[in-house]
């Protein structure tokens, strides 16, 4: 399936410090007809008919959790944009948010429409702080222009907060714990951020991928988007490529499209050994089923692919990320707390061919359970490389099990 | 929870069917599956969870299944909701507590012999009920030194399980917010100030945190190795 811009429609088109440029290609044009053409249930009812699911890698209906964030109870109410892109191997929201810091502004401004917010957060990652005045640029200019201002009974305001460099805080309670000052660490849930959220107040937190396709399905209408991609992933997905490949970078296909098309097609990979699709929290997929679609149904996560070609050791790889782990458990439940460190000390010694005869047994058992029972979506994602290499390339396990 | 209109049946009709272990019971709206399983007398073990104290989540010993649910829920926080399908002690449920305590102890300290806590001590129980001997898993142990400068308690960090009762009950019974969490992951630790030992200063003696403690983390200082009383435990086969 084809390349196709809808979320990077703008970028390289306009200049992000300049915000005539994007009025130019129908900047806030969306805005505009949300607010004079459509109640905020008709914004919502649209976004659900347009089958937009969440790009952060849950892929939960955003028209959904927006609705319950409209029907919650509530004067105040909180739109946050997460731009906190902390998995492994991702990079593109970042690519977007350097390009075209307008859309964003835009469709979150939206979502306080449609929710009846005016109030909302961009949690931009620490490593991201370069981006900060570019933002706040962006954010002062649409200011300037009226869009944020009062409109009828519609006004919003829109608040850039730094993360402090924690992968948790990537997780929406983590991130929402971080806004209001507290140590990032995940909340139980029930209650979900729809009823619950940022002070205890109704809040949505999407994605920045997510909300850059609102402008779009706004204007040119839910039936528009709906006929893109497949049965139950709809629109264009954007990809991070990195690894083992000659055109590393930020690519946007059509849901649906093979993982072969996107590695070897297109960012010209050669003797691929194994894919990681969706970071260090996503799936590995073995060269043999390397037309697996990049879609819901198949493999997508938040759209980081990282490439390993056959010279790489599988163990290495998989040992590395749960160091990974190990480093950004927060420490909170003990699955994930526990878990990752046994877990790494367990890859440590495969990596050293010392492997006990009972740690691939124990392996399994327990990412098992780290999949079942810790508390949010880091702990309950650690083990996939293990889960998935034990799968695949359980020979390379078994060799080096000492005795 | 006690009935909230006196179990008047007329006024039930805000009750919520739900069935639990294979028996249709009903809940009160907002109780947790913890509180509902207690109510019916069934017994889920509990480590983080105090019912004085705001619950967190985070043993995960006190999960169960939910039919329908992709992972297991912890009962401690987790309300009923109508026709919920409830597990307490499935083989599924039973198989990640072991693996839990499992993993709380193999970072724990081997000095149950010596430990002030004895027989007294909750993980212990816990691990005896599962029938949990030796865990299955090898990792390393946490070392602090011990803090024995306050005159009222004794840390002993080493031994923490990181339930956070006495974080809780700090804030939320005695204001007085001593504790703190800091580092992350494995290292995650309970501390004063910034990461400096338990000292008079800041602690006025109150026992609260030492009364929650589950393990032999806290020790009141005059207590300290004196008779305690507790049945003995014995491992499950």
């Amino acid at each position: 399936m084809p390349e196709q811009r809808i979320v990077l429609r703008n970028c390289g088109v306009i200049d992000p410090k300049d915000i005539s440029t994007y009025l130019s290609q129908g900047g806030f044009k969306a805005l505009e007809k949300a607010l004079g053409e459509l109640a905020p249930e008709q914004v919502i009812e649209e976004i659900k008919k347009s089958g937009l699911l969440g790009r952060g890698g849950a892929g939960f209906p955003t028209g959904l959790k927006w609705q319950f964030a409209s029907e919650a109870s509530g004067e105040e109410k909180y739109v946050i944009c997460n731009a906190d892109e902390g998995e492994v191997g991702t990079f593109k929201d970042r690519y977007i948010l350097e390009r075209d810091p307008f859309s964003l502004i835009e469709a979150m401004a939206i979502a306080g429409y449609a929710i009846g917010a005016n109030k909302g957060y961009i949690y931009l990652r620490a490593e991201y702080h370069h981006l900060l005045g570019l933002l706040e640029g962006a954010i002062v200019q649409c200011e300037g222009k009226g869009f944020l201002a009062k409109q009828g009974n519609f006004k919003f305001d829109i608040e850039i907060r730094e993360g402090a460099g924690a992968y948790v805080c990537g997780e929406e309670t983590a991130l929402m714990d971080s806004i209001e000052g507290k140590r990032g660490e995940a909340r139980y849930k029930p209650p979900f951020p729809p009823s619950q959220g940022l002070w205890q107040k109704p809040t949505i937190i999407n994605n920045v991928e997510t909300l850059m396709n609102i402008p779009p399905i706004i204007l040119k209408g839910s039936d528009w988007f709906n006929r893109i991609g497949t049965e139950r992933s709809k629109g264009t997905k954007v990809f991070s490529v990195s690894g083992d490949v000659r055109a590393p970078g930020t690519y946007e296909l059509v849901m649906g499209s093979s993982l072969k098309e996107l590695v070897e097609d297109l960012a010209l990979a050669e003797k691929v050994k194994m894919v990681q699709v969706g970071g260090a929290s996503g799936r590995v997929i073995p060269y043999h089923l390397i037309d697996t679609p990049l879609a819901f149904e198949g493999v997508l996560g938040a759209g980081a692919i990282i490439v390993f070609n056959e010279s790489r050791d599988v163990i290495d790889i998989v040992r590395r990320t749960m160091e990974f782990f190990a480093e950004e458990s927060c420490g909170k439940c003990t699955p994930c707390r526990e878990g990752t460190q046994v877990m790494l000390e367990i890859l440590t010694r495969f990596c050293h061919g010392q492997g006990l005869k009972q740690d691939i047994e124990n392996l399994e058992s327990l990412a098992n359970v780290m999949m079942l029972t810790s508390l949010c979506g880091l702990g309950q994602a650690a083990p996939n490389s293990v889960v998935d290499t034990l799968a695949h390339y359980r020979s390379a396990y078994e060799s080096r099990v000492q005795g | 929870m006690l009935p909230l209109f006196g179990g008047d049946e007329n006024l039930s009709v805000d009750m919520i069917p739900v069935t639990l272990n294979g028996t249709k019971v009903s809940a009160q709206p907002g109780m947790t599956i913890l509180e509902l399983a207690r109510e019916n007398g069934v017994d889920i073990p509990t480590l983080c969870y105090r019912p004085e104290l705001t619950p967190i989540g985070a043993c995960r010993i006190c999960v169960v299944e939910v039919e329908g649910s992709r992972t297991l829920v912890a009962s401690c926080h987790t309300p009923v909701a109508a026709n919920m399908v409830i597990h307490t002690h499935s083989p599924k449920v039973l198989e990640a507590r072991k693996v839990i305590v499992e993993l709380l102890l193999a970072s724990h300290p081997d000095v149950c012999l010596v430990c002030d806590k004895a027989n007294t001590c909750e993980l212990r129980k816990i691990a005896a009920d599962l029938g949990v001997g030796l865990p299955r898993f090898r990792v390393k142990k946490r070392y602090h030194p011990l803090e024995d400068v306050s005159p009222y308690v004794v840390r002993d960090l080493d031994k923490c399980i990181l339930c956070r009762r006495c974080l809780r009950a700090c804030h939320e019974i005695k204001k007085a917010d001593v504790f703190a969490i800091a580092y992350r992951g494995f290292d995650s630790k309970v501390v004063v100030d910034q990461d400096q030992p338990l000292n008079k200063s800041v602690c006025r003696d109150c026992d609260v945190c030492i009364s929650l403690c589950p393990v032999g983390a806290l020790t009141k200082r005059e207590e300290r190795f004196k008779e305690k009383k507790g049945p003995p435990l014995f491992i499950k086969a």
